[in-house]
């Protein structure tokens, strides 16, 4: 529904005729008329909140591939529909100014990030990926034998020089691809905040 | 919770704290920081449940409290030490709980000692210990042998007798600064109340003693009878959204996902794996080989197990210790994802020093972190650092498909709502991108260092890659039948090496044509808050873990309004309102295995006393070698808890004074302060509008409004003595660095007395840093880099500073 001037006159008519005590008119319909108007015609569509480890459902309210209200979901029996103050602000995320557009890099010594295209970043991270790898790697190593005392020579397959940071702030799948993907390429050195 | 449960999961859920008739809430300010714990808090408190609360500050969480205690923090196990000898002592444990479902009847061996503050095994050189005197008396098969009574000296209920016998009331009060006669009201409210609840979050985990703050809720609540009931349990409320998730996932360096332990250079082969870590682990690691590897991976080059990187023991440094080995030159290049270490890791200066020693620095995340711009921050001088810095702007939670677990191990699933902002991607498609990207560069090599890349299994799509076929990686496939796993069941009866799972604790979550993960079904038949067909509760769909132990001998549930599951003799199996948490669904409890209540610990039962011990040898099939079926959970720095000073205390060691602070203990930071120069104690906090290191919440306006700068908290009495009035700047100094913030002049704080002495305690709270919409001085500018010794966990919640009038 589009918010026409002929129906917002319709809905002011609506609420004076509501003759509430007081006021003269009835406020709390008014608010919820507005509402109304304004979720008409939006896919709902359910997430998960994206701080503490509740796991509260969300509700998007979606018109026009945009988003147009975001509250609790009333379907989620964590929840039962409640958020606290921090997801009820997740709405100021999906249009904030202050998200990057791009890729950004700084060049050594630099002072300032410059944009790049994601097929340059996604280049120069596989391309030292591959340096870092080749000049750090470690296919044995001489241990001693817990059990013998003997020294020996064992394979052990490590890019030294790689570390990751995964993160408990991305999804299941992400996180199982950050894993999978530092063993790959030969890194074991793979932490993230769970200790913080 | 793992050495004591088994498991290191959360053992209840939200929903049915509901059923809780008390709660210990110490080291949580579960209003602000989970205040979905406090919405289900108050639906029990309406019914007549009690709040205890304990926390160095009147917070909002001990607003709603029934008894509040003021603590001097990093002090607790003192008060617990005290509550758990009190138990004993006036008998008010659960006898057929302790009896059944715990080792306190094991007998422990006689070379076990405790003196002055030290376990036996001690190695004052590596600061290790040795746990081979930790260990139970065995019988010639190599079982523990168990005492006929719980009067017998050796058994493990008589050491703990010993142990907590020096924790009395008074020695607690002086330590922690809780009146005594409150710490005994804590007691008795907590044991009167049945099923009582514990939560905890950093407030505990946070010290270099954390993990035996958490072990002695574990020995309290097994005492009690409160474990695998519901209402009852260990709540560990985490921090993160995924927490969970990233954790069953291992992004972490002792773990392959789904808890295996990460293989060393001692395990040269599969069975040297096996035999070291005991068959249950063989099944598992092939799955995740065959995973990983698919065709690849087969029973004669044992499933690609020589292609994983192997840890170094001497080399395995944990994420506050990833800086140092950045700046001695080992690590050249940090791929970092959703993560700000620039504001959340203790002692500041070190990791600028980390991250300036880099070639590459590749940060994804939301907004534009202190952590990629760290070259920017004040007093650096970037032309003299040298790192090359990507930043990859990521999708936001709604604007991409996937699953996140919660802490009660709630697998939920959500499909885009929105779609990326700008040119926004989210992290699965970079993933997706840089390996295909890694692997065409070394496409062609016949180099064996290059195998693993090559030979991988990773197909998640041509485009964008799809978060479905992952979760279905995860979820797993039989071979035999060529189709998804249709239920764990299915996967703990299969052959080894004809099942893949990337995660086993997974198994099942998407049988043929389904997600169990994105179930919506919200009935609640039993009113207990179990809500089973919505969503996925890993292992299995089970919402209250270890619920045999709510049963009795015969099988039947002892508390009859809050039936979990039972023994059904008409059809001979385990049934219930819940999944049952048992070894097998057919095995009654008349059978060895009928009664075991802790399925994960080799000894079947929760560990008061964390021995070490291995359960039974068997071969597993496919290998020649005899190796045990499972090993136990340690705590590497004694297998009971004992009461250590904070490593930056004001004040000595009470129970013995010439062992101060935690003899394993982590110590990264270089630079330590003594309580003449900095005479008062610091703990770090969040608050409510902002979450973490604030990368995401100071970049939202409304939030900013509300809280919008950092400060310290100080009682009245300190104001008084500092000469500074609300509002004004203060400096607050450690020996590792300072900032400058308004004082806040609260009640909330209160001069303790520890001791004979007035202690105070200054409170601030962190999420600031130097950039976005809300900059702010870090409080990780004083706190401190030194570690609980078994989670490497900083000790951010206490240090010593000094603070004026700026
Ligand atoms: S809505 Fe609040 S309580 Fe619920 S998960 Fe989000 S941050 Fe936690």
């Amino acid at each position: 529904m589009k918010f026409t001037r002929r129906g917002f006159l319709k809905l002011s008519g609506l609420s004076v005729a509501a003759v509430a005590s007081g006021l003269g008119f009835d406020l709390e319909a008014t608010a919820a008329h507005g509402h109304a108007l304004k979720l008409a015609g939006c896919t709902k569509i359910p997430s998960i909140c994206h701080f503490c480890s509740g796991g509260c459902g969300l509700l998007l309210h979606i018109k026009d591939g945009k988003l147009v209200h975001l509250d609790g979901n009333p379907d989620n029996p964590i929840n039962e529909g409640t958020l606290c103050p921090k997801a009820a602000s997740l709405a100021q995320v999906a249009y904030s100014p202050e998200r990057p557009k791009n890729p950004l890099y700084r060049a050594p010594g630099s002072d300032e990030f410059v944009d790049i295209t994601w097929e340059e970043a996604y280049d120069r991270i596989a391309k030292k990926i591959k340096e870092v790898r080749d000049k750090t790697w470690t296919s044995t190593e001489e241990i001693t034998n817990a059990k013998t005392g003997a020294k020996e020579t064992v394979t052990v397959n490590r890019a030294e020089g790689i570390c990751m940071i995964g993160s408990a702030e991305v999804d299941n799948e992400e996180s199982y691809l950050l894993s999978k993907l530092a063993r790959l390429i030969g890194t074991p050195f793979h932490e993230h905040q769970a200790r913080i | 919770m793992s050495p004591s449960f088994g498991r290191g999961a959360m053992t209840n859920s939200w929903q049915d704290m509901q059923n809780s008739e008390c709660f210990l809430i110490a080291g949580s300010n579960c209003a602000e920081c989970h205040p979905i714990a406090m919405k289900w808090v108050n639906r029990a408190r309406a019914k007549g449940a009690k709040v205890i609360v304990v926390d160095p500050r009147f917070t909002r969480t001990a607003s709603q409290a029934d008894v509040f205690a003021q603590i001097r923090p990093g002090t607790d196990i003192a008060y617990l030490g005290a509550m758990i000898n009190y138990y004993i002592e006036n008998r008010l444990y659960d006898e057929f709980y302790v009896l059944n479902f715990t080792n306190a009847l094991y007998k422990i061996s006689k070379d076990f000692g405790f003196k002055d503050g030290m376990f036996s095994g001690f190695n004052p050189e590596t600061r290790k210990y040795d746990y081979a005197s930790w260990a139970y008396q065995l019988d010639a098969e190599g079982k523990p042998v168990k005492a006929d009574s719980l009067d017998d000296p050796d058994c493990v209920f008589q050491k703990l007798k010993t142990h907590y016998s020096r924790y009395t009331f008074e020695v607690a009060s002086n330590i922690t600064g809780i009146p005594v006669a409150k710490i005994k009201q804590i007691a008795d409210t907590f044991a009167a109340a049945k099923p009582g609840n514990i939560f905890y979050a950093l407030g505990m985990t946070q010290h270099t003693t954390g993990v035996q703050g958490i072990r002695c809720y574990a020995i309290i609540q097994l005492l009690l009878g409160n474990v695998g009931k519901a209402g009852g349990g260990i709540q560990a409320l985490r921090g993160e959204p995924n927490v969970q998730g990233s954790t069953d996932m291992a992004n972490l360096n002792a773990n392959l996902p789904g808890y295996i332990p990460y293989p060393t250079n001692q395990e040269k082969t599969l069975n040297d794996f096996a035999a070291k870590h005991g068959s249950v682990q063989y099944k598992p690691i092939v799955a995740l080989l065959k995973a990983w590897f698919g065709a690849n991976a087969t029973a004669e080059n044992e499933y690609g197990y020589q292609w994983l990187p192997k840890n170094n023991p001497a080399n395995m440094p944990i994420q506050p210790q990833f800086f140092s080995k950045m700046e001695e030159g080992q690590f050249k290049l940090l791929l970092n994802w959703g993560s700000n270490s620039t504001v959340s890791i203790p002692d500041r200066k070190l990791v600028a020093r980390g991250l300036s020693s880099l070639e590459m620095l590749v940060v994804a995340d939301i907004f534009n972190t202190e952590t990629a711009q760290f070259w920017k921050e004040e007093g650096l001088n970037p032309a003299k650092i040298p790192t090359e810095v990507i930043f990859l702007p990521a999708a936001f939670v709604y604007e991409k498909a996937g699953s996140m677990t919660n802490s009660s191990r709630l697998v939920q699933w959500k499909e885009v709502a929105l779609k990326p902002l700008n040119d926004c991607h989210p992290d699965l498609d970079m993933l997706d991108h840089i390996f295909k990207r890694v692997r065409a560069l070394y496409s062609g090599s016949n180099d064996p260092k290059d195998e693993p890349i090559l030979k991988a299994n990773w197909d998640y799509g041509d485009h964008e890659a799809s978060a479905l076929k992952v979760l279905q990686e995860l979820g797993g496939y039989n071979d035999t039948t060529g189709k998804p796993i249709a239920a764990i069941g299915e996967y703990l009866a299969a052959p080894i090496g004809t099942v893949s799972t990337g995660c086993w604790v997974y198994a099942g979550v998407t049988p043929e044509g389904k997600n169990l993960a994105d179930r919506r079904g919200n009935a609640d038949p039993t009113g207990l808050g179990l809500n089973k067909d919505y969503a996925f509760a890993w292992p299995g769909n089970i919402r209250v873990l270890y619920n045999r132990a709510s049963c009795d001998a015969q099988g039947q549930p002892v508390d009859s309004k809050r039936k979990l599951i039972w023994w059904d003799p008409v059809q001979n199996l385990w049934v219930g309102n819940d999944g049952p948490d048992v070894v097998d669904k057919t095995k009654g409890p008349d059978t060895p295995e009928g009664k075991i209540g802790f399925k994960q610990n080799p000894e079947g039962v929760g560990r008061l006393f964390a021995a070490t011990y291995k359960s039974g040898t068997v071969a597993p099939e496919g290998t020649a070698a005899v190796v045990p079926i499972r090993g136990a959970g340690m705590t590497v720095d004694g297998p009971m808890p004992e009461f250590y000073e904070p490593i930056e205390s004001p004040t000595a060691n009470l129970l013995h004074p010439e062992v101060q602070s935690n003899p394993c203990a982590k110590i990264v930071s270089k630079e330590f302060g003594n309580p003449d120069e900095y005479p008062y104690v610091l703990t770090s906090y969040g608050v409510v509008e902002h979450f973490c290191a604030g990368a995401i919440t100071r970049n939202i306006p409304w939030l900013n409004e509300i809280a919008p700068e950092p400060y310290a908290e100080i009682s009245k009495n300190l104001a008084h003595k500092i000469g500074v009035k609300e509002g004004d700047e203060v400096e607050v100094s450690s020996a590792r660095g300072k900032l400058v913030v308004r004082a806040l002049v609260t009640d909330r704080i209160q001069t303790l007395k520890i001791n004979g002495k007035d202690q105070e305690t200054i409170g601030m709270p962190w999420s600031w840093g130097f950039a976005s919409l809300s900059p702010g001085p870090s409080t990780n500018n004083v706190t401190m880099n030194a570690c609980d010794p078994g989670a490497g966990t900083p000790e951010y919640k206490c240090c010593l500073v000094n603070i004026r009038r700026a």
